[in-house]
């Protein structure tokens, strides 16, 4: 049976009137990439924060591995809440070698690591002396130290250029194959749509939806089609009564058709009522669509 | 708790400020002491030559007096020490760094000892130096040095080291109460200088004598050194277990508040 890696059950924090977080649950498993969406000020951070124990909930619990918070548990979780935090005046290999010692792990797997995160020339430089996106890669690169089981990465490419962002795109997906557990918070919604496995999603500190990605991505199918006479495909397209609703978008017809109605259905079905379409192509509902849909 | 110093030393080694400031301490203290000497010396002098009776041996640093002397004026120099801790916890703040060694997986609990155990060290810094100039100062200035005589007050160190412990854990309070080094130093500074004397002035004695300053500046009193018994006035010539217990105490307690403020807030 899969065990909950995170459980949330009921989480407030009250910051006097204002509730940053509102009886908040979430189940996280095993395994799970997991995406953390909602608008600036939502709870994303202020959650994250709790589970790690450096924000105080105003009530409701949370478990990590189904047993009660200690810092051992965070020993086996490597995370980055808003911006990286590192000692300025220390050099980025210092850093990682102090964040080792905190989890007790060894120094040997430093070097691999800013290997991966491309900072193996700037090792003996001060941290301050970092540019922003080697401050994000310092954070990753300790985020990875000890072999957590859980990655919490808030906001992994703020700041980060077109490169930058992708190599962490890649970097993440090369990750969750190994197994581990991902809580990703983004506003990167085509990232979150690539990456993660499930997404929650939190508006004013309650969480209005949970659910796989992939059922909101393939959740009905929307069609593209385009023929010669256009107004009698339209007539066509309204007559069947497999098709939910057409739209017209510049020169093609945008059709919502019924779950078990595919593409190749309508076609075949135009076809024979005497249409000849010119276009025809599915199109995949995004993440970014649903989102703007939910919290509007 | 070696594992968490460890880690605290780890921070401070990259310090540039740290170093400096402790240095400055130091070398303040051991110019002070030996500057010092000539002066006193001079006085001792003077004095001989004008007194009906010749003055014994005056010196304020023949053993073992000196370790009672030494110590008292020594803790006239903890406001730098002071400044130096409140400097290494209020950075932790401002860094936030505080945040994220709680987040990689050490408890508040640990962040405390590892801090705890880095004032130790200075601590103990600060009275090995005092160990070191008295002996030197005290094996120069001494007409028949006896193991008795070396060891004679020794005492009073460990007292300076209770007094050095307990007045830092006053500024790492402090530190961690206002998080900002700027307004932690001139809060302590205002306390100190200001604010106690002041209530001190107007409150009654048995409410006056139990302020922490008081408290821990006053466990060591003033050495009984010959020119003092000259006018007859005479002083504590010993550290009282009553007046110790009272610091202890105090240390406790600002340890015991630390780490409640640090457990109720949000990091």
């Amino acid at each position: 049976m899969e065990e909950n890696v995170l459980s949330i059950q009921n989480l407030c924090k009250n910051y006097g009137r204002i509730k940053a977080v509102d009886n908040l649950c979430l189940q996280v498993q095993s395994g799970n990439v997991f995406g953390i969406l909602g608008p600036n000020g939502s709870g994303k951070t202020t959650t994250l924060g709790i589970v790690l124990s450096v924000i105080n909930a105003s009530g409701g619990t949370f478990s990590w591995f189904g047993k009660e918070p200690s810092k051992e548990d965070r020993k086996k979780i490597g995370a980055i809440l808003e911006v990286p935090i590192f000692y300025p005046y220390l050099s980025g290999e210092t850093n990682l070698k102090i964040v080792a010692d905190i989890k007790g792990c060894s120094y040997d797997s430093i070097p691999e690591l800013l290997d991966i995160v491309d900072l193996t020339e700037r090792r003996n430089s001060k941290f301050q002396t970092y540019s922003l996106g080697m401050k994000q890669r310092l954070a990753i690169a300790a985020s990875l130290l000890g072999n957590p089981e859980v990655l919490i990465l808030d906001e992994p490419t703020n700041g980060l250029d077109p490169q930058g962002i992708a190599e962490i795109r890649e970097l993440i997906l090369k990750i969750s194959t190994r197994g581990i557990t991902i809580l990703l918070a983004s506003h990167l919604l085509d990232e979150v749509q690539k990456i993660c496995s499930h997404v929650v999603v939190l508006e004013k500190g309650k969480n209005i939806f949970t659910g796989k990605v992939s059922d909101i991505v393939n959740a009905s199918t929307l069609v593209e089609v385009a023929a010669e006479d256009m107004a009698s495909l339209e007539l066509k397209l309204k007559e069947n009564e497999n098709v939910i609703s057409v739209e017209k978008e510049n020169m093609i017809f945008l059709v919502n058709l019924k779950e078990s109605y595919q593409s190749d259905d309508l076609n075949r079905s135009l076809f024979s009522q005497g249409s000849t379409l010119t276009h025809l192509a599915i199109r995949k509902r995004s993440l970014e669509n649903y989102f703007l849909e939910l919290t509007s | 708790m070696f594992k968490l110093l460890k880690i605290d030393f780890k921070k401070i080694r990259g310090s540039k400020v740290f170093w400096i400031l402790t240095g400055l301490y130091a070398l303040l203290i051991i110019l002070f002491f030996f500057g010092v000497q000539g002066f006193l010396d001079n006085l001792a002098e003077e004095a001989n030559k004008k007194s009906p009776i010749p003055l014994p041996g005056l010196s304020a640093y023949s053993l073992p007096d000196i370790w009672h002397n030494l110590v008292y004026i020594a803790g006239y120099f903890k406001i730098f020490l002071g400044v130096v801790v409140i400097i290494l916890i209020t950075n932790e703040y401002s860094y936030k760094t505080i945040r994220q060694n709680v987040i990689c997986g050490m408890s508040r609990w640990d962040f405390l000892k590892s801090k705890l155990a880095t004032i130790a060290m200075i601590t103990l810094f600060a009275t090995l130096l005092v160990f070191i100039i008295g002996s030197i100062l005290g094996l120069m200035h001494t007409d028949d040095v006896t193991v008795g005589k070396f060891f004679g007050k020794m005492e009073f160190l460990l007292a300076y080291y209770l007094e050095i412990f307990t007045y830092l854990c006053m500024a790492f309070l402090i530190g961690i109460l206002v998080k900002r080094s700027g307004f932690a130093i001139g809060l302590m500074l205002l306390y100190f200088y200001i604010v106690e004397p002041v209530a001190r002035y107007y409150l009654p004695d048995y409410i006056g004598d139990y302020m922490p300053k008081h408290v821990i500046g006053t466990m060591i009193d003033v050495p009984n050194t010959s020119i003092m018994s000259l006018f007859g006035v005479s002083f504590q010539e010993y550290v009282g277990i009553l007046d110790a217990a009272l610091v202890f105490a105090y240390m406790i307690l600002f340890i015991g508040l630390a780490y409640w403020i640090m457990k109720k807030r949000d990091l």
